[in-house]
């Protein structure tokens, strides 16, 4: 008999979160971590099986969900996002093992967190609404959960869990009437009869179902303005966590805005996607701003995920519009780009989050300003955090550069087009690119040699040893991923084709270049990722020996660049907070940052000061001017409402009262 | 004899309103759940249908006999506090439920277009009674006075129920009537502990355990 993949998972998942709650502390550790890879691996195995078959993978049962019936149907354009969920489970699952995070042996923790992974890779199997709002429930509250296990121990916790838990609220809110504007117009919950009526749909629902799925979608996936509780909660989150959150939860956002734009909906008008694509800019530039200037490694690195999602976006936007402009072939370039920096994304953005979470474990600090000198103290971990930081700046020859580069190659080839808005939108997007990768690039040059390079900044960053293996197992699995598919993208390019020509229905020919080159059929432009990390080891080796050749052999050791100084110390290096400084002078009206200065005089003479404290920040735009201002409204009004029942038994029974003569008055 | 009841079911409900002494407002209270029962036992009787010939029975006497007993207890003992002043004084109130009565015929609409039977027409009756319960309810201090309000509201549903489907069933009333009938209890007991506390019972003066 074969065994249904998708049951098992569902069994995995739920068999690891009893096991997490019934079983004593150091059992449940080990028992919720191994039935949560169980369970990636199980849906990982299910997602290749459909990527290499051309049958989606069925599991129904009316018995677990009554009325509308737990329905999965997982068809190759989800089992993308499964499998690179799945292995962004495994690694964090490994590197749980050797996590000794405060909060996450809990028993809550051990119970939430194979539910959480089992919910990542269930969602995008889901074929009917109450299925997948189900699931995405638990996604979420488990997610909301897992960030709070130490909020006991840091106010900032239980902060960022209320942005969380309010954000997603919403946003689930939203998805849950877009849905139910479309269902009730098919008449039925499915997707499939969904997608049936969706070219009969008068205009305004298909607008209004898709902008509210569009909010809906956005807030988990981290769009600006709907970002606010993401740099909160990442980087709270205990490190697995924040893996899995910043690399694999934040891809069923785009997950969604994908299915339902492109899927159900079948594409909309322009204006829809120059709106997606306006976003993914806005994300893309706020993200990489921010994350360019922020001094917390975490947070840095939760910037940057609104920052690709972002990128994203931007490729969605534009496989969007150029198939409503009748460019199909182009359409199917920049979506495939767009889902290749999803699953490239996780893998880098995995390994960069584990490997920072082992970094903050070995020093007890996220400041970048008090890190420093950690790759000599942790090789491992320092090389893994290098291959990450390398991936992200897409540079060749890691994943990175494959996906950037055809998001790139995509919008260049629209540029030739008598279409205005395709001729106003693509060289946007270009510079958008542009200026996000140098942000980048910036970005991690900071994190890396601010925070591993150079010489310690404080004690306990002199003392870092390395992490139990472990750890740097699980992160190192997905750095290896990141050089394997950087060096041959063709491992996973042909089932990115596939599941983006299934799920926008096209048959155009395949316009990508095969083999070891990334680049587009016809052009100039393909690369060869391999060969150049061929050329670079060459010439690495090269140099490496002719320097060894040319070089006397006679060996003098001194400072460099020492200036008489009899030695250098972490107190005369560049920090993090002032490498940043020169972005945040020329975009300090985005930014506008808040200095502190206290400085006390001594009373002989106000001219003499005693000492001097300067302290800068920067705050989220949006959340100052947005949502803060939000807030106050709600608490305006709220202790205005307050009033009302003043305790009064006679006020309230008239309320009801009111109440029924109102609606019975509506009714008559 | 059907209209006959529903009218005094209204009536009592008025003069409910009306009266300012417990005992006369428990015995039209009484009375109400007289009417009550027997526009079930006529119903009944009309339809051949002995379900709801037996809920009449229960109906009787639950709200005819037992629950204006009850009350009665709690009447005798909270003598004390007759100069209690309603909110709302007697002919305003009177004129509310004038108000409340072309209210409920006006709003009953809805109801009355689900059953087209002429004795689905009087089912406003019961509205009215409800609106009548829940006025009396908001406006009267005393916790007796309270309760009938309490007792009012669910008289007036229970009408609508018997005259709009010829009846609930059975298992339904009952549930009904008990939940009714622990309220009242509930609130009977809390009343007199209340009493045997503050002496004085003035159902606006629980304001003050309001934070």
């Amino acid at each position: 008999m074969k065994i249904n993949l998708l049951a098992l998972t569902s069994i995995l998942g739920m068999a690891g979160a009893i096991a997490g709650a019934i079983t004593t502390q150091k059992l449940r550790k080990w028992l919720s971590s191994l039935f949560g890879i169980a369970t990636c691996v199980s849906g990982l195995v299910a997602a290749i099986e459909v990527l290499h078959s051309n049958h989606p993978m069925i599991f129904q049962s009316n018995k677990i969900l009554v009325l509308s019936g737990y329905s999965l149907q997982l068809d190759r354009f989800g089992a993308l996002f499964v499998a690179s969920g799945a292995v962004v489970g495994i690694a964090s699952m490994i590197f749980r093992l050797g996590y000794s995070g405060h909060g996450l042996a809990s028993r809550t923790a051990s119970f939430v967190l194979p539910l959480f992974v089992m919910t990542l890779l269930l969602v995008p199997a889901a074929t009917n609404v109450t299925t997948f709002l189900f699931l995405w429930e638990i996604m979420a509250i488990a997610s909301l959960l897992l960030v709070l296990v130490d909020h006991r121990k840091r106010p900032e916790v239980s902060n960022a869990g209320q942005w969380y838990g309010v954000m997603t609220h919403l946003g689930a809110a939203s998805i849950l009437i877009g849905f139910v504007l479309l269902a009730i117009y098919a008449k039925s919950q499915s997707f499939a009869s969904m997608e049936a009526t969706a070219h009969h749909l008068p205009s305004w629902v298909r607008t209004s179902s898709f902008f509210l799925l569009l909010i809906g979608f956005g807030s988990k996936a981290g769009l600006v303005p709907l970002h606010v509780w993401l740099p909160k909660a990442h980087p709270e989150a205990p490190g697995p966590v924040s893996a899995l959150m910043s690399a694999a939860m934040v891809n069923l956002g785009l997950y969604g805005v994908v299915r339902v734009g492109l899927g159900i909906l079948g594409g909309g008008p322009t204006w829809w996607w120059l709106t997606v694509m306006a976003l993914g800019a806005l994300s893309a530039m706020f993200g990489s701003l921010h994350s360019a200037t922020s001094t917390d490694l975490k947070r840095l690195l939760a910037y940057s995920t609104t920052d690709n999602i972002g990128l994203m976006f931007l490729g969605v936007g534009a496989a969007g519009l150029f198939q409503s402009t009748g460019h199909q072939s182009l359409a199917l370039i920049a979506l495939v780009a767009a889902l290749l920096h999803m699953a490239f994304h996780a893998l880098f953005k995995g390994s960069l989050f584990l490997s920072a979470s082992s970094l903050q474990q070995a020093t007890g600090s996220r400041d970048l300003d008090s890190l420093g000198g950690l790759l000599s103290k942790m090789p491992v971990t320092g090389t893994i955090f290098l291959i990450g930081s390398l991936s992200i700046a897409a540079l060749p020859p890691l994943c990175g550069f494959v996906s950037e580069w055809l998001l790139l190659q995509s919008m260049l080839h629209g540029l030739p087009s008598s279409n205005p808005s395709l001729a106003i939108a693509m060289p946007v997007g270009v510079g958008v690119l542009a200026l996000t990768g140098g942000l980048t690039a910036l970005t991690f040059v900071k994190a890396v040699g601010i925070g591993i390079l150079g010489q310690a900044r404080s004690k306990p960053a002199n003392d870092a040893h390395e992490v139990r293996p472990t750890m740097w197992v699980g992160a190192g699995l997905l750095s290896a991923m990141c050089f394997l598919f950087g060096v041959a993208p063709f491992l996973v390019i042909p089932s990115v084709i596939n599941s983006s020509k299934e799920l926008i229905g096209t048959n155009v020919a395949n316009p990508l270049v095969g083999g070891w080159q990334v680049g587009l059929l016809g052009n100039q432009g393909a690369i060869e990722p391999g060969l150049l990390a061929f050329l670079i080891v060459v010439f690495v080796a090269i140099i490496g020996g002719l320097r060894k050749l040319i070089q006397a052999p006679s060996v003098r050791r001194a400072e460099a660049w020492g200036c008489g100084r009899e030695t250098q110390t972490s107190r005369m290096e560049y920090t993090a907070t002032s490498f940043g400084e020169p972005v945040v002078r020329v975009f300090e009206d985005v930014l506008s940052p808040s200095h502190n200065l206290d400085a006390s005089q001594l009373s002989e003479s106000r001219y003499y000061v005693e000492a001097a404290h300067f302290h800068t920040s920067l705050d989220d735009a949006f959340e100052r001017r947005l949502y803060r201002q939000a807030a106050a409204g709600l608490r305006w009004w709220g202790s205005n409402a307050r009033r009302l029942p003043n305790g009064s038994i006679h006020r309230y029974l008239m309320f009801g009262m009111v109440a029924l003569v109102v609606v019975l008055v509506a009714l008559g | 004899m059907l209209s006959l009841a529903v009218g005094s079911v209204l009536v009592c409900a008025i003069i409910a309103i009306w009266v300012s002494s417990t005992r006369l407002l428990i015995r039209v209270l009484a009375t109400q759940g007289l009417a009550l029962g027997i526009v079930a036992l006529v119903l009944g009787m009309h339809e051949r249908d002995l379900s709801l010939a037996a809920t009449a029975v229960v109906v009787l006497a639950l709200k005819g006999v037992f629950m204006p007993l009850m009350l009665s207890k709690v009447g005798s003992r909270s003598l004390n506090n007759l100069g209690l002043k309603p909110l709302v004084n007697i002919p305003a109130s009177l004129a509310a439920s004038a108000v409340l009565i072309v209210l409920a015929f006006g709003s009953s609409r809805v109801i009355t277009s689900f059953v087209d039977t002429p004795i689905g027409s009087l089912a406003p009756v019961g509205v009215a009674t409800l609106l009548i319960g829940f006025f009396v309810l908001v406006a009267r201090r005393r916790p007796v006075f309270q309760m009938a309000g309490l007792m009012l509201v669910d008289n007036g549903i229970d009408l609508v129920a018997f005259l709009c489907s010829a009846g609930v069933p059975f298992l339904i009333e009952l549930g009904v009537s008990l939940d009714v009938l622990l309220a009242v209890v509930v609130l009977m007991v809390l009343a007199q502990r209340l009493a045997t506390e503050f002496g004085d019972l003035d159902v606006g003066d629980l304001r003050e355990l309001h934070d």
